[in-house]
């Protein structure tokens, strides 16, 4: 129930205005999801540095939440380089040298996370892309390379923690945004449950981002784990997945949600319709391929 | 010829151009497209539309004689249900190109997506390149000819037209099959590929309909009918209802096909009653005229509403189920009590469309008769989702129904057991409803409320995805409604009832606070204005009759609407069978059967203390069971119960 699009762009600056360009993609498609819209940045990483996103709501305490989550920085040794509130956010930056995936699950278990990543920022809220830009300056963000959903809301309310992206819970940098249905999600959900992985929510797209983690936590490769995807998710999907230096896609055996792309000397972009990647480049007709059912590709920044 | 740029107007703006522009003869150029939706949809004049740049979801859609060129590619839906006129795409195509076609003509140079050709009825579908997934799925007519390789399970569940294949036949679909190509079949070909410019030097593989699932291999033996009552009847385990079942599932082995709706006993409105005692009900001679009941649906958006004498209209019903007389006399029903009627499945027939003075046309997922030239003369447009007797499953008519007449106006073979598509080739999630909605405002340039009629399955779900994706309003249909031909396990066991489909309905709109963005009609199993005026107290803004009509009109519910041999000559296509109707006689017994339910509405709510059917509301109910009360969350008073005979004396 939604739209999806993903940028990268080539060269080995991390300044490029991803976050414009993602805007544009997704106020392109925003008839596909009108009620929450959300990206996924990759910009400059330092060595050591974690940052944090936590949702911090309006019927919250906010001071006793920032507390909560200080106090649990600090049980962790997390020091804490800077900190703001942005929009409903409050954004922390850490040194952190520990087991990332104890560090998020007790993070999460004092509050709501949205992302940690040593490059990776999730943002999602309600409303559409210029709304979600106005409250958390998404278009000052420059980077390498990202992810943007727009979501129309069924099974799940209209919450931010229900939006896409989703950030693959305690593995860092990974982030899916999904568009379709995963009918065996309970199945594999319990699966991964019983070695000991926690799930945020009930949205099937949280599940493609613990699956994917999972499978790189492993060693396993960003191609092999899209590979085996197709093969053991059941339903519709078009899904994007990025980590800190590649982004991927993979699309169900039925071809029943759409994608499409475009690539040039500088940049590659998916899109769940033509019309968004046409607003990175208004007038002109693109060269532009669909993906066939059934597939997956990858691309690393580092080619 | 006339310059339209995309950069500078929204395509609703640009397409009431490009319509203009088609009445005056006039050619069209659209600059900067870039990729948006519904580029030149509804356009039913011979013009030549140029799109400097790639179009997006349903170009040329619902169009009729204009030929349209492409310079770059075209989302999904390119074509979609086009009548004469031609595209030529000079990229590549989404998904699902040539859907639902009914004789244009559809080039495209590059590749084609998934499912080409969906649904198409007649004409050419051509691709230059290399076709994916499944082309040809469910095609019923017409050609498609793909140069380069045909992609996995081409022809999957054709029934009938052909595939010509240049390069690599990957794999055949289901019931397809690989047959041999005369010289006259090639030269056609060829002159096509000529007149299009296109190089082509090779053979062709064709592939056509293997014919192993077009008519089930053993037709239903005709059994002695048994009477509705019997059949509803209180006799438990191996009734006559069973024994029959059993018998004649171990003729056919496989299951069974029979009309009419569900025969279990399920909570509904007859389990509530009304607070205060309204055995005084109806000694008002002049009640009629003191009631407040016109009401207007569908133009919440700023459509043409219909305007509905009282909050009733025709529940959608087909001319294929029923024969062309009964739908002329329910026509002419609904315009004497000034109603709207509904075509159901399977288009419109001029008959119909004088009979009705307000008609919606309903749209389903095998567009059998859907067209831009009746959407244009309809008064309201209709998705059809699912149906309550049969939620996720398509219309059935067997061959036996299917008579050449019938048969052109869907665009199918003639004499097939029609099995219809039970989902859309372009509706695939909410997100593809949404641009489906938008290509029907556009067609018909948002003269028309657009609705969706949904039986109950998900409906907490459904409803919010309706009032999403801005329907004006839901046809909502419980599992008490009847069909024309329905698997009896499905009418009799899947389903949400519609006491239970109109509370979780309004919850979903609660929940979300959307109550007053869209407008709901409740159906299914609701017989007179009784239980209209119940359903009107729990919250839906009008209601539909379907079964009831059809009995005024002389139905004897026999449940053999499906054999097409019906007695009364209301459920068959038999000329021998359907002069025993008589049109302007029943159209006369309906018409007064909806005239006793606007007495009966106008005569409870006044009973009740209003002067107006919106001052209804739900403490004018309570429950007369525990599970209408669960389901309603309504008082559970039972001793009411013993109101509710004397209630029916009185009124009625």
């Amino acid at each position: 129930m939604c739209g999806i699009a993903g940028i990268m762009f080539k060269g080995d600056r991390d300044t490029y205005e991803t976050g414009k360009a993602l805007i544009s993609m997704l106020d392109g498609c925003q008839h596909r999801g009108p009620d929450s819209t959300g990206f996924a940045l990759y910009g400059h990483a330092s060595e050591r540095r974690l940052r944090l996103r936590f949702l911090i709501g309006e019927r919250d305490d906010e001071s006793e939440i920032i507390g909560r989550i200080k106090g649990m920085l600090a049980k962790h040794g997390a020091r804490i380089i800077e900190d703001e509130i942005v929009g409903a956010n409050y954004r922390v930056t850490v040194e952190f040298d520990g087991d990332l995936q104890k560090f998020a699950y007790d993070m999460e278990h004092v509050a709501r996370v949205v992302s940690i990543g040593s490059s990776l920022e999730i943002i999602k809220d309600v409303g559409g892309a210029h709304d979600v830009d106005e409250r958390y300056h998404v278009h000052d963000f420059r980077g390498t390379h990202g992810l943007g959903h727009v979501r129309l809301a069924t099974e799940s309310d209209v919450k931010p923690e229900a939006a896409h992206p989703f950030w693959a819970t305690g593995f860092e940098d990974v982030a899916i945004v999904h568009n379709g249905q995963i009918t065996n999600y309970w199945k594999m959900r319990r699966r991964l449950e019983q070695r000991g992985f926690e799930f945020i929510t009930d949205n099937d797209s949280e599940l493609i981002a613990v699956y994917l983690a999972d499978k790189l936590a492993k060693g396993v490769s960003l191609q092999d784990a899209l590979k085996t995807s197709i093969e053991d998710l059941d339903g519709t999907f078009s899904f994007l997945v990025s980590t800190k230096d590649e982004i991927g896609y993979a699309k169900d055996r039925l071809a029943a949600k759409p994608m499409i792309m475009y690539e040039n000397d500088d940049l590659i972009a998916v899109a769940s319709e033509e019309v968004s990647l046409n607003r990175l480049f208004p007038g002109q007709a693109l060269d532009t391929k669909e993906p066939p059912p059934g597939t997956y590709a990858t691309w690393s920044r580092s080619i | 010829m006339v310059q339209i740029d995309l950069a500078k107007l929204p395509v609703r703006q640009a397409n009431e151009q490009i319509r203009a522009c088609g009445e005056r003869g006039e050619d069209v150029e659209v600059i900067n497209p870039d990729a948006r939706h519904h580029i030149g949809v509804g356009l039913v004049h011979e013009i030549d539309v140029h799109v400097r740049g790639s179009a997006g979801y349903f170009c040329a859609g619902l169009t009729d004689a204009a030929r349209f060129t492409v310079d770059r590619n075209v989302g999904w839906g390119l074509g979609d249900n086009m009548y004469k006129g031609s595209v030529v795409v000079k990229g590549n195509a989404g998904a699902i190109a040539g859907v639902a076609i009914r004789g244009a003509e559809i080039v495209v140079h590059g590749n084609m997506g998934s499912r080409a050709g969906q649904v198409m009825k007649a004409g050419t579908l051509c691709c230059a390149s290399n076709a994916n997934f499944m082309a040809g799925y469910m095609m019923y007519g017409g050609r498609i000819i793909i140069l380069g390789d045909s992609g996995e399970h081409v022809g999957e569940d054709m029934t009938a037209g052909e595939i010509f294949v240049g390069g690599n036949v990957h794999n055949l679909g289901s019931d397809a099959m690989l047959t041999d190509i005369d010289s006259a079949e090639v030269d056609d070909i060829m002159a096509f590929l000529d007149r299009y410019q296109l190089p082509f030097k090779g053979t062709f593989k064709k592939v056509v309909n293997a014919g192993k699932k077009l008519r089930y291999a053993t037709s239903e033996r005709q059994m002695r009918s048994i009477p509705f009552f019997t059949f509803s009847g209180n006799l438990d385990y191996w009734n006559p209802k069973i024994q029959e079942d059993v018998f004649i599932k171990s003729q056919i082995g496989r299951y069974r096909i029979r009309g009419y709706g569900g025969a279990r006993a399920l909570p509904h409105v007859s389990d509530l009653a009304f607070r205060k005692d309204v055995a005084r009900a109806g000694g008002d001679q002049d009640v009629v005229g003191k009631v407040k009941m016109y009401t207007e649906i569908g133009g919440i958006n700023g459509a043409r509403p219909l305007k509905l004498s009282m909050p009733v209209m025709i529940a959608p019903m087909s001319y294929g189920a029923l024969s062309a007389s009964t739908k002329r006399a329910v026509g002419l029903a609904s315009s004497l009590s000034g109603i709207a009627e509904n075509t159901g499945e399977g288009g419109m027939s001029n008959a119909q469309r004088d009979a009705a003075k307000q008609l919606i046309f309903q749209c389903l997922g095998g567009r059998l008769g859907w067209n831009i030239h009746d959407m244009n003369r309809a008064d309201g447009l209709e998705i059809y989702i699912s149906q309550g007797a049969k939620p996720g499953l398509g219309g059935q008519l067997m061959a036996k129904k299917v008579t050449p007449e019938l048969a052109r106006i869907r665009g199918i073979p003639h004499g097939i057991d029609l099995r219809s598509p039970s989902r859309h080739p372009d509706i695939l999630g909410a997100d593809d409803l949404v641009i489906k909605v938008e290509e029907f405002r556009e067609a018909t340039g948002y003269r028309l409320p657009v609705s969706v009629k949904m039986g109950a399955g998900r409906i907490r779900d459904d409803v919010k995805i309706a009032v999403k994706d801005g329907f004006d309003f839901i046809e909502l249909d419980g599992m008490q409604g009847s069909t024309g031909a329905g698997s009896s396990e499905v009418i009799d066991y899947v389903g949400i009832p519609t006491l239970a489909a109109i509370i979780e309905a309004l919850d979903a709109l609660k929940e979300i606070g959307r109550r007053d963005d869209i407008e709901i009609v409740l159906m299914g199993g609701l017989r007179d204005g009784i239980d209209a005026v119940k359903a009107l107290c729990l919250g839906a803004d009008a209601v539909a009759f379907g079964t009831s009509t059809i009995i005024a009109g002389g139905c004897i519910a026999c449940m053999q609407c499906h054999v097409g041999q019906c007695v009364t000559g209301i459920a068959t296509q038999d000329p021998e069978h359907e002069k025993r109707y008589h049109p302007e006689i029943e159209a006369q017994n309906i018409h007064r059967f909806l005239e006793s339910v606007r007495w009966q509405i106008a005569a409870i709510t006044q009973a009740l203390g209003y002067d107006d059917v919106r001052k209804l509301n739900r403490d004018d109910l309570v429950a007369l069971t525990p599970e209408a009360a669960t389901i309603t969350r309504l008082p559970y008073e039972p001793e009411y119960r013993h109101r509710a005979p004397e209630l029916n004396v009185k009124v009625g």
